[in-house]
């Protein structure tokens, strides 16, 4: 579905690269997360694959991004915008400014594709409901709280039903629970066959959704793999990426001989829970 | 950014299309600067714009504004037209070189109650028009997507500049630069402001025109519209009849009537 | 020292956002705000510096009472960290952003060269002086805005978000910076959604749930509320979920807290 061919971008004001000679395919239907130390790249990558580098943000390329079977770079963005969803990491700049209410702003992506009003009607109601916004809906996009104005960026974008949905961060100012039910948004997304390409730095909610994750560094991929693979890495904290706790507290515990050397270090609550009953001789242990 | 001058209310004025407005407002400028009768002006002013205000219910903000706007401009034309009218006439007081004549006063007269029109007429539109109901509407009657975002984005322009100045300036408050005091002092606290402002304005509206695309703003073809602009025969009716008054009033002036 | 009495706030929109607040914070403590989104964090934070003013009730920071200074002369006790970094940089390079603030508030050359210099470091941005704010990556942004604030050496800070889109090295940073500032004795106000980030680091937190505090107390208290819990938007840490899980009575916090007990049974 996505594919960069040796693929550079050095953005016009930029003395280094913030992307370079990156070669990847993410199949169609697959959630693939991005994480990744700040100035690693990952919103630049965001921006390539929603075409907006380079047909918004000047610059210079090499190689090409190819999605659904079309170049990026050749194709007249709103064509892209068709089928590719962005959502940006600072959702104060997602809002349009043109509209007077939340409902509105939310519909404003259908109005400019010429969805029928009944169906319009439907969707924003649809995504009002799935991100619980909808005490929000007759507030003016911009008397929102930070999180607020996230979960209203997002919708905003969600509305539109994109078979490529790029996400840059989209719960970084949620609180847990707003967090969780966009997760769960995102996963049943997932499992109605959208390709997701989700940047974020909550690594033990992304372990439970992800089919894959890279880690890019300085423009490049460093990792790339399964989520339990990649996450459990011992050299993410040397580059400048946080694991989760879990994998924190189980690689403690085998320096402190109380996790066998053999035994996958966990990624996630569940795989975490099972592996402490395990060395603690619960229920669970095999 | 903000949307505007724009105040919110319930009023017939208010639920007006605002295609309607904006021809009222055209029309009304049009017939200010068309006919040359010095009392004109005045009149549309008082006769049109005056009770449009106070139905649309914004007649605090409308003043106000129109004082800002228009008064340095008056004391501008008065003083020019005014006092340095080059024209015969009699001459009604004496400055040294300076003298002030009565064509002179009543050819400023007119002049400051034009743009008092102009600048009414305008303001009328943008406190009682949601520029994105403007946008809507224009883009409903077929107007380019785009050249209607730049209409309604041009008349958010200064509002944004001033939203965006407010955020700089409480951003530098924050960090204990002082404000308020005299005149110099005001100058003062302006200036650090200028470069943030133009860079600041700048990137934000680079990203926003990124975010605009994001939803499809730049497609082309049919648009729909979740709350499609309501309009009415009568109000398409005096619109025809609005055009027809400007283009009169032109004509006339071409025929010599007000000679 | 911070001391809310009764605080009462309703935007102009008719939304009450902080519906009687009263909080006191000593110097030296550092208190983590919580809550779900729209509860009224933000709203509280900027009533701090006098961006906002009571509708009712009042604010002292430091024994002043906020309605009776201005933002600017309230710069001088309160340093405040906006939530989002674009409404708070404005300089045309990091070295000028990091600067305006000791500038302003009259610190001899020599101890505001020496606060911008920490400031820089202490957020790993030497190096980057002469680059201006906006081809910074968002998080390099509110890093940016953070030195900002360290800069001004005052003796409150308030925190919106400190940690935002942070990676690893991001939020040792603000950890470090935080126990570093309640060391000395100042008083630190941080919001934040990050539970693991705010169990770890802070000794008190504070639960706002519709403009009202409904939890205060140690991460210990705080996180055992259960279902209270979830209803102001929040969760527990994942090792006190992961302690939960595994049915441990006294759950543990941090990660070497975790491990020890798991040594200990
Ligand atoms: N508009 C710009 N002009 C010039 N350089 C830029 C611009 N935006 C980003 N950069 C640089 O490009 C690099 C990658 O930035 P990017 O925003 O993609 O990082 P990121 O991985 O998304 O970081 P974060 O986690 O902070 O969001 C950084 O070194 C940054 O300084
Ligand atoms: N400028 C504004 N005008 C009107 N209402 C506002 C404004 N800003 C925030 N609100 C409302 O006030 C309430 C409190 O908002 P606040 O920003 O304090 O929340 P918060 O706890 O900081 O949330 P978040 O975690 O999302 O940042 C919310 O209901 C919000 O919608
Ligand atoms: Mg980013
Ligand atoms: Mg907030």
């Amino acid at each position: 579905m996505i594919e960069l061919d040796d693929f550079s971008y050095a953005y016009p004001t930029g003395s280094r690269p913030a992307l370079r000679s990156l070669r990847l395919a993410v199949p169609a239907g697959q959630l693939c997360g991005v994480v990744g130390p700040s100035g690693a790249g990952k919103s630049t990558f965001a921006h390539a694959l929603a075409g907006f580098i380079p047909h918004a943000l000047g610059g210079e390329t090499a190689g090409r991004v190819v999605v659904g079977g079309r170049t990026v770079a050749d194709t007249p963005l709103p064509d892209l915008v068709r089928d590719v969803g962005l959502v940006l990491q600072n959702p104060f700049n997602q809002i349009s400014g043109v509209k007077f209410t939340v409902r509105e702003e939310l519909a404003f992506g259908l109005e400019n594709l010429g969805v029928p009003q009944e169906e319009m009607v439907r969707r924003v109601d649809a995504v009002l409901a799935e991100l619980r916004i909808e005490g929000l809906a007759d507030r003016s996009p911009y008397q929102l709280s930070g999180g607020q104005q996230q979960l209203v960026a997002l919708g905003s974008v969600l509305v539109m039903r994109p078979s490529v949905l790029v996400l840059d961060e989209p719960t970084s100012q949620l609180d847990p629970v707003g967090s969780g039910q966009v997760f769960d948004a995102v996963r049943a997304l997932h499992r109605a066959g959208v390709t997701i390409v989700l940047v974020e730095h909550k690594l033990e909610r992304l372990a439970e959704i992800a089919d894959r994750v890279l880690v890019l560094r300085h423009g490049e991929v460093a990792l790339d793999g399964p989520p339990a693979t990649v996450l459990a890495d011992p050299r993410l904290a040397d580059w400048g990426v946080a694991g989760t706790r879990y994998t924190a507290a189980a690689r403690l515990a085998r320096e402190r001989g109380l996790w066998p050397e053999d035994r996958d270090l966990p990624v996630t609550l569940d795989a975490a829970v099972a592996g402490f009953r395990a060395v603690t001789g619960g229920v669970e242990s095999r | 950014m903000t949307v505007g001058f724009y105040q919110h209310r319930e009023s017939s004025v208010h639920r007006l299309n605002p295609l309607t407005k904006l021809t009222l407002a055209v029309a009304v400028v049009i017939a200010a600067f068309a006919v040359p009768l010095t009392w004109w002006p005045a009149a549309l002013f008082l006769v049109v714009l005056v009770p449009a205000v106070l139905a649309a219910r914004v007649p605090a903000r409308f003043a106000a504004l129109t004082v800002k706007f228009v008064g340095p401009l008056l004391v501008a034309v008065f003083l020019v037209q005014g006092l340095f009218f080059p024209g015969e006439g009699a001459e009604l007081a004496r400055l040294g070189p300076i003298s002030v004549k009565a064509e002179g006063l009543a050819f400023a007269a007119q002049t400051a109650t034009r743009l008092l029109v102009l600048i009414g007429a305008f303001l009328f539109l943008l406190l009682t028009t949601h520029p994105g109901v403007l946008m809507n509407a224009m883009v409903q009657r077929g107007l380019p997507p785009n050249i209607s975002y730049v209409v309604s984005a041009t008349l958010q322009i200064v509002p944004a500049f001033r939203e965006r100045a407010q955020h700089i300036l409480r951003a530098q408050q924050a960090r204990g630069m002082a404000t308020g005091g005299g005149l110099r002092r005001r100058i003062g606290v302006l200036l650090p402001l200028i470069g943030p402002l133009a860079l600041g304005a700048l990137t934000e509206v680079e990203e926003r025109a990124v975010a605009m695309e994001a939803r499809a703003f730049g497609a082309t073809g049919r648009r729909t519209s979740l709350m499609p602009v309501p309009d009415t025969t009568a109000q398409r009716l005096a619109r025809w009849g609005l055009a027809a008054f400007a283009a009169a009033t032109i004509v006339a002036n071409a025929l010599g009537v007000f000679a | 020292m911070i001391r809310i009495d009764s605080l009462v706030y309703r935007y102009p929109t008719g939304v009450t956002a902080l519906d009687g607040v009263s909080l006191r914070v000593e110097p030296g403590e550092r208190v983590a705000l919580i809550g779900r989104n729209g509860a009224g964090k933000t709203t509280l934070a900027r009533h701090l510096n006098g961006i906002l003013r009571p509708t009712a009730g009042s604010v002292h920071v430091d024994g002043w009472d906020t309605a009776e200074h201005t933002v600017a002369e309230l710069a001088a006790k309160v340093g405040y960290l906006f939530q989002n970094p674009d409404e708070q940089l404005f300089a045309r390079t990091v070295a000028e952003e990091v600067a305006f603030g000791p500038r302003n508030l009259g610190y001899p050359g020599d101890r505001r060269a020496r606060l911008v210099r920490r400031a820089l470091e202490d957020t790993r941005l030497t190096g980057l002086e002469e680059v201006h704010p906006y081809q910074l990556s968002l998080a390099e942004r509110k890093r940016v805005a953070l030195a900002a604030v360290l800069a001004m050496d005052t003796p409150i800070l308030v925190l919106d978000e400190p940690t935002t889109g942070a990676d690893h090295a991001g939020v040792r940073d603000v950890a470090a910076a935080v126990s570093e500032l309640a060391g000395r004795g100042r008083t630190v106000l941080a919001v934040t959604h990050d539970m693991d980030f705010c169990a770890e680091n802070f000794d008190r937190i504070v639960v706002l749930a519709g403009g009202r505090i409904v939890r205060d107390g140690s991460p210990d208290e705080v996180f055992r509320a259960g279902a209270d819990l979830a209803q102001a938007g929040v969760e527990p840490p994942q090792l006190m979920r992961l302690s939960e899980a595994l049915g441990w009575s006294r759950p543990a916090t941090t990660v070497d807290a975790f491990v020890d007990r798991l040594a200990s049974r």
